[in-house]
């Protein structure tokens, strides 16, 4: 139910309630009024026929309005004096005083009055007279009443809307806030009303952030806690295949596996802490001048021997490009983008890294000959530990789901925006995937 | 004439306002779509200028009674929906959604037969002034006010049944429907005694003085209690039957539905 129609609704049928009551009030009121006057003004008649000397033998008839009648007669009811419209027989009661009668077509009002010597004189009034005169009077206080209705409703409902503003700015910023933005509301001079919705919102809020903060902080200390403890594990085990290879004996498939276990284990840790270190709320991001082209270099000698190992081309195209970025995310963001290009690229595959200024942006993307990713599973891809069909990825390459999540904190950071495609090194097998980070050129810190 | 126009105005326009308004609300209370409302009104004015243009054939049929007749069974099926009407609220009283359709079919017909018979009403009146030069702003401002006051009657009704607690809602909405039902059995046998099909009697009473009918407050009473001032010993037999009967077949459907798991 909308609050702005029921108000509207109420009050205009309040206002018309209230209104067409007290104008049937003022209409009975102006009626009997009516009454009163009318019935003055017929005795007065009456009592001024009374005061004229009639003696005749013939009636005489006076010439009279339509809306006025009266007779005269005398003690033994002859008829002595009547006006041209009231008719030879007796007008009214017997008894003295008033009475409605209907004659020539209409009903009256009759005075019956008994003078002095037993004259009778009746003295008749239109009854529709009357009610023309009230009609009149409450028709004068009712046609402003019935014309100002329309523009009554018309500013009750501006009124509503202005004060309804507060709420609707209320609605406009829960709805604008973004998922990740729990800094409190801020309504401009919120009304009374309003204040302690706005309240029990930032407490909540407050309290969410609270929470939030405690599980980031819970994971990254769990993450860097866990850190020393699997190195140590790694060097010991690291330890144990030395030793067993020291006295030639064979180390079993066991240790294997467990080298590769804490090996994952170590990742995923490594990755957890860039998680949390590159969350944009809370990374202390150093921006400078970064040509990204010569960036993107330095990455792909340091990653080079990787993809030797799986004899991989790797190719970097394009030019300088300047962007102001923080160097540590930007190498973990290209870190991140080419381990997944190699890790997802079957062997003797081929990835391009190509970054170039245009129209206002700085554009990196990183294209890869490997099997893609469908359409419908793009945008779930940056959720926390998320990966395409799950452990049974079909190419088998150990990940823990961390990295595009990280690559899209950092884009964040930056401003940039992460999209994701077919590559145009693909084919029909093996579509391939293009990563495209968009970089605007200046970035409002 | 203003006064006359009022009364008569606000007669029709209140009986059919309330029960719009009450059913509206039960509308409200079963979070049906309200857009059925538009259909039976349409319906409803649509069908009282018919029936009022052609109330001089259907006045002519019964050896000249036929207007009264017509109105009479127009009465009982208003009254006959209502019943159906109360028994589906009660058996949806849990949010089971159940008969939806005829429920709200039943709320169509119930109010475009209730616009149509009061709307013919007022067609007629008015119709009958239309060459009434001197007359005929009175009566149109009359019958304005009339209207003015039953529809904002009926507004505020409707408001005040849906800011009741959701508990109450119901019961409340369903004596009101069973009131008017009543009203509406008391209105048909008076229009019998019009027809000469119930033999006319004396009153059996007259409280004219203490609630006057052709006040504000009497048109209410009379729209939702059934008020008469002065009615026969008929009128009172049948708007008690009327109430018993519905109550006594809204309190069936009640203990039935309680009784289901």
């Amino acid at each position: 139910m909308s609050i702005r129609l029921f108000l509207l609704v109420a009050l205009l049928s309040t206002i018309t309630l209230v209104n067409f009551i007290a104008a049937l009030h003022g209409y009975r009121a102006s009626m009997e009024e009516a009454q009163r006057l009318f019935d003055r003004q017929i005795t007065g008649t009456a009592l001024l026929l009374a005061a004229l000397p009639i003696d005749r033998t013939a009636p005489l008839v006076v010439e009279e309005n339509d809306l006025q009648a009266f007779q005269v007669r005398s003690a033994d009811g002859q008829l002595l004096m009547r006006s041209d419209n009231a008719p030879t027989t007796p007008i009214g009661d017997v008894q003295e005083g008033f009475s409605e009668q209907n004659f020539s077509g209409f009903r009256w009002r009759v005075y019956n009055h008994s003078a002095a010597g037993g004259r009778s004189i009746r003295v008749a009034e239109r009854v529709d007279l009357r009610f023309r005169l009230a009609d009149e009077v409450v028709l004068q206080s009712v046609m402003p009443i019935l014309f100002g209705l329309p523009v009554a409703g018309l500013l009750i409902w501006l009124v509503i809307g202005r004060g309804l503003a507060s709420l609707r700015q209320l609605a406009s910023e829960l709805r604008h806030k973004r998922a990740e933005d729990l800094t409190p509301l801020t309504l401009a001079a919120p009304p009374e009303e309003l204040l302690p919705l706005v309240r029990s919102t930032n407490a909540l809020l407050e309290r969410l952030q609270a929470s939030f903060e405690r599980e980031r902080r819970f994971s990254a200390d769990a993450a860097h806690e866990l850190r020393t403890p699997i190195a140590a594990i790694q060097v010991h085990a690291d330890n144990l295949a030395n030793l067993l290879r020291a006295n030639d004996a064979a180390a079993p498939e066991s240790l294997r596996q467990l080298q590769e276990s804490i090996s994952r284990m170590a990742h995923l840790v490594e990755q957890m802490l860039n998680l949390f270190r590159v969350t944009p709320e809370h990374y202390p991001a150093r921006f400078e001048p970064i040509d990204l082209h010569r960036m993107a270099r330095e990455v792909i000698t340091e990653l080079y021997p990787a993809f030797a190992r799986r004899g991989q081309e790797i190719e970097l195209q394009g030019h300088a490009a300047i962007i102001r970025g923080d160097r540590f995310a930007l190498v973990l963001l290209l870190q991140n983008l080419l381990n997944n290009a190699c890790k997802y690229t079957p062997e003797g595959g081929r990835v391009v890294v190509d970054v170039k200024q245009q129209e206002g942006v700085v554009l990196l993307r990183v294209q890869d000959s490997g099997p893609g990713m469908p359409a419908e599973e793009r945008e779930r891809v940056f959720e926390r530990f998320y990966r395409v069909g799950g452990d049974r990825h079909e190419s088998r390459a150990p990940g823990c789901g961390l990295g595009l999540s990280i690559v899209h904190h950092i884009a964040e950071l930056h401003q940039a925006r992460v999209s994701l495609d077919t590559s145009s090194l693909g084919c029909q097998q093996s579509p391939g995937l293009a990563v495209s980070v968009i970089f605007p050129l200046q970035v409002s810190k | 004439m203003l006064l006359t126009s009022v009364i008569l105005v606000l007669r029709e326009v209140l009986e059919a306002a309330l029960l719009l308004s009450i059913l509206l609300a039960m509308s409200h209370y079963l979070e049906l779509k309200t857009r059925w409302i538009f259909m039976a009104l349409a319906g409803g004015i649509l069908g009282s200028m018919v029936y009022g243009a052609g109330i001089g054939t259907v006045s002519d049929t019964f050896d000249g009674m036929g207007q009264e007749l017509l109105n009479a069974t127009m009465q009982f099926a208003i009254y006959g929906l209502l019943l159906l009407v109360g028994i589906l609220l009660i058996l949806n009283r849990r949010g089971e959604r159940r008969y939806l359709p005829l429920l709200q079919w039943s709320m169509v017909l119930a109010v475009t037969l209730a616009t149509l018979r009061e709307g013919s009403e007022v067609y007629v009146y008015l119709m009958a002034f239309r060459y009434q030069a001197d007359l005929l702003q009175s009566v149109l401002l009359g019958a304005f006010i009339g209207g003015g006051i039953g529809f904002s009657i009926g507004a505020l009704f409707y408001y005040l049944l849906v800011g009741l607690p959701r508990k109450r809602r119901l019961i409340v909405a369903l004596t009101l429907l069973a009131l008017v039902a009543a009203g509406l059995c008391l209105q048909a046998t008076q229009l019998l005694e019009q027809a000469d099909w119930l033999p006319a009697q004396s009153p059996l009473w007259d409280s004219s003085a203490v609630l006057s009918e052709n006040s504000v407050l009497g048109q209410l009473s009379y729209a939702l209690l059934g008020y008469e001032a002065t009615p026969t010993r008929n009128v009172v037999a049948a708007y008690l039957c009327g109430l018993l009967l519905m109550t006594a077949l809204l309190l069936l459907a009640w203990a039935k539905s309680r009784s289901q798991p």
